[in-house]
């Protein structure tokens, strides 16, 4: 209505200037001069000429697109003002060269991107419509025709123009019309790649990747384009402002295109080649429903390290967006240690069932842990030759402990917090025995020379162990070292982690404990464990703060 | 990958309308396309927008569930975490990675595992508990900590307005 309104009243403007122009001066030529010469007469035809290209546009839209969605009239309006600012900013640069013909340009440059960006939604908009009529695709192409054209049209035109009498405004269009290309390259990809997919009952499940890869690719060109065109502009004229903002997105989406094509086959590689097939039976622990698609799984079910099992063509593409379990946000490119704390302590999803044994379990604060010193043996008697007295005994309560009841440790409540801080604090006490043994051992050493590097060095291996077992028994039993096939073709879930922890506790005090074999991983890896441990008690932590 | 995110939505749709949550309704605002959908929200009990029928509406992604979708309430609301255009702005509808208030956890963040029902109930909890530190709606915020009975106020309005009853 308000548009009829506009229209109307700019036609009637028009027609009583030209009316005028004309009743003033009689003849063609004399009325055109004064025409033009009369600001407030220029102001109304340039009025009506915004009106006629609105108008135009309206019908054009209406040939190809029929009726706008709310969405895609919101996003235009949206791209609109932001073309808009930053051709005001170009203007800026130009306005040497300004006068009506360049604002024309300039207007059917806005003009012609705003059909480009319609086609692109419209395009990506055949993923969702249910039924895509012949109508649709004669619509389509023939507009990307249309567009593929004109702007060929006036990259060939600039190019001329610049050619012929060096460099211009020209630049910036035959900049432009070349990224709208590249633009109309991307939507005749995506177009014929929905068309296929529609055609195929089955879901195409290689579509996605080849769309990921496009959009490497037409990024990449995108990143290209620009960079050229930043360097000849500051050669010729100076920063090109207008040109930073959509920069700067193209940047950001082709590193983000770049990061999705490496990790995600990073994840896939992993997926294909390390995580097993679910068996029957643990299909049937899972309902049979994959949580991705809510549909049931049969075969092709892939179980993660976690022992979340998913369809693998699912995971497929979940892995080319994030590369984490979608129930316990797992991150499957890490170390793929079979990590029930994050599992529960995370997810706020209802957790696919886990290990039949972790219901039932004393609290393990209950008292199972017997202070430190009054069970450990009194400090041996020192012999004359020096045999180097027991150890000192590891806090007996981790290694009694099951699985059932460590896990209960691992969780967020208080008491279980508590209970952590009580073992942390008689693992202290242990570290203080080890000192107090080690002062013995040194008056040991001073008596016996020729023992001392043996000694030393066993004891300090032990004060290490000490130290390193209180922070993450879970995280640290075994670290990020890439899983060779024995150890992950067959990753239970609870059952493992007791097994890997176990032995290292249990065995921890012999000098022959399952790590020393690769002692280096250890020391590498370290850091990065640190780091996890870190964000795990960062996260106990406010979690433990908001149970207040 | 279309036909995956229509069935997916499709069998949330059947699943909500057999088991709907309480104070909860949602589905395709018609039936042609299975991507945008209307959701009328409860206010919770006991809270001070308790009583109100709040109508959203839901805009899926052709991904979807591999990306979130789009909720955005679609009659006034005042809540400090709903910008004024109405938009929703809790962390189950952010991707992890697009952080855009910066300090959400990525614990809570979108996932296939959510789903349509999840979303409602989270801001079921939201309109309960609102979190000021996210800034979609400054002055709400603001309100909500420093002058409750202003807020209360402003939200029986709105709970009247959606109703269709005249301000007290
Ligand atoms: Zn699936
Ligand atoms: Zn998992």
């Amino acid at each position: 209505m308000k548009a009829l309104l506009a229209t109307v009243i700019s036609l009637a403007l028009t027609t009583v200037v030209i009316g005028n122009a004309y009743y003033q001066k009689k003849q063609f030529y004399p009325s055109i001069v004064y025409l033009t010469n009369s600001n407030p007469s220029m102001a109304v035809m340039y009025l009506q000429a915004f009106i006629l290209v609105l108008l135009v546009g309206k019908l054009l839209r209406k040939i190809f697109f029929g009726q706008l969605r709310p969405a895609e009239f919101e996003h235009l309006i949206e791209r609109s003002w932001y073309a808009i600012t930053e051709t005001c900013l170009a203007f800026t640069v130009f306005r040497d060269d300004f006068n009506p013909k360049f604002i024309a340009l300039f207007t059917l440059l806005l003009f012609l991107k705003a059909f480009h960006w319609l086609a692109e939604d419209r395009v990506d908009y055949m993923e969702r419509s249910p039924v895509i009529g012949w109508l649709f695709h004669v619509r389509i192409l023939t507009l990307l025709l249309l567009l593929a054209n004109c702007d060929f049209y006036f990259i060939h035109h600039a190019y001329q123009f610049t050619a012929s009498k060096g460099p211009s405004v020209q630049l910036v269009f035959g900049f432009e019309y070349s990224i709208l290309i590249i633009m109309i390259v991307n939507i005749l990809i995506k177009y014929v790649l929905h068309a296929i997919d529609s055609r195929w009952e089955a879901p195409w499940e290689s579509k996605a990747a080849v769309l990921l890869y496009t959009e490497l690719a037409i990024n990449f060109l995108k990143v290209l384009l620009y960079i050229g065109f930043v360097a000849v502009m500051v050669r010729i004229y100076t920063l090109p402002l207008f040109a930073f903002r959509p920069m700067y997105e193209t940047m950001r989406s082709f590193k983000k295109a770049y990061n999705d094509v490496v990790l995600s086959r990073r994840a896939i590689r992993n997926m294909n080649t390390l995580y097993p097939d679910a068996t029957p039976a643990e299909l049937a622990a899972a309902d049979n429903e994959c949580i991705i698609c809510r549909e049931e799984m049969h075969t092709g079910a892939k179980k993660l390290p976690c022992n979340h099992i998913f369809h693998a063509a699912c995971l497929r593409l979940w892995f080319q967006r994030q590369q984490t379990c979608p129930t316990c946000r797992l991150n499957v490119l890490r170390a793929p240690v079979p990590d029930t704390t994050a599992a529960g302590g995370a997810a706020p999803a209802p957790r696919a069932p886990l290990a039949p044994n972790a219901a039932p379990a004393p609290p393990p604060a209950a008292g199972p842990v017997p202070p430190p010193f009054p069970n450990m043996p009194p400090p041996p008697p020192m012999m004359a030759w020096g045999i180097p007295p027991p150890p000192p005994p590891r806090p007996a309560s981790l290694a009694n402990l099951t699985t059932a009841e460590l896990q209960r440790m691992e969780g967020n409540e208080r008491r279980n917090i508590e209970a952590r801080l009580q073992l942390l604090r008689e693992i202290q006490a242990m570290l203080d025995a080890s000192v107090l043994l080690m002062q013995q051992y040194s008056t040991v050493v001073a008596n016996l020379p020729q023992n001392s590097t043996s000694v030393s060095t066993q004891t300090e291996t032990q004060i290490e162990e000490t130290r390193r077992e209180p922070e993450e028994p879970v995280v640290k039993s075994e670290p990020d070292v890439v899983p060779t096939t024995s150890s992950y073709k067959s990753p239970s879930p609870t059952p493992s982690t007791s097994k890997t922890f176990a032995p290292s506790v249990l065995d921890g005090s012999s000098s022959q404990m399952p790590q020393t074999d690769t002692p280096t991983s250890i020391d590498s890896n370290r850091d990065k464990t640190d780091a996890d441990a870190d964000e795990l008690r960062r996260r106990r932590l406010q979690k433990f703060a908001m149970d207040k | 990958m279309a036909g995956s995110a229509l069935r997916r939505l499709m069998a949330e749709y059947k699943q909500l309308t057999l088991n709907p949550p309480e104070g909860i309704i949602a589905g395709p605002i018609n039936e042609e396309n299975f991507f945008e959908w209307e959701a009328l929200i409860t206010g919770p009990e006991g809270t001070c927008f308790e009583g109100g029928i709040f109508p959203a509406k839901l805009v899926f992604p052709p991904d979807y569930p591999l990306s979130p979708p789009k909720m955005q309430f679609i009659c006034e609301m005042f809540h400090p975490n709903i910008y004024a255009d109405g938009r929703v702005c809790i962390s189950i509808l952010h991707a992890p990675g697009d952080d855009p208030m910066g300090y959400e956890s990525s614990a809570e963040r979108w996932s296939p595992v959510q789903s349509v029902e999840k979303i409602l109930l989270s801001v079921v909890s939201m309109l309960a508990e609102p979190n000021d530190e996210s800034g979609a709606n400054v002055d709400a915020a603001k309100m909500w900590r420093e002058d409750r009975d202003q807020f209360n106020k402003i939200a029986e309005r709105l709970v009247r307005k959606t109703l269709g009853l005249p301000p007290p």
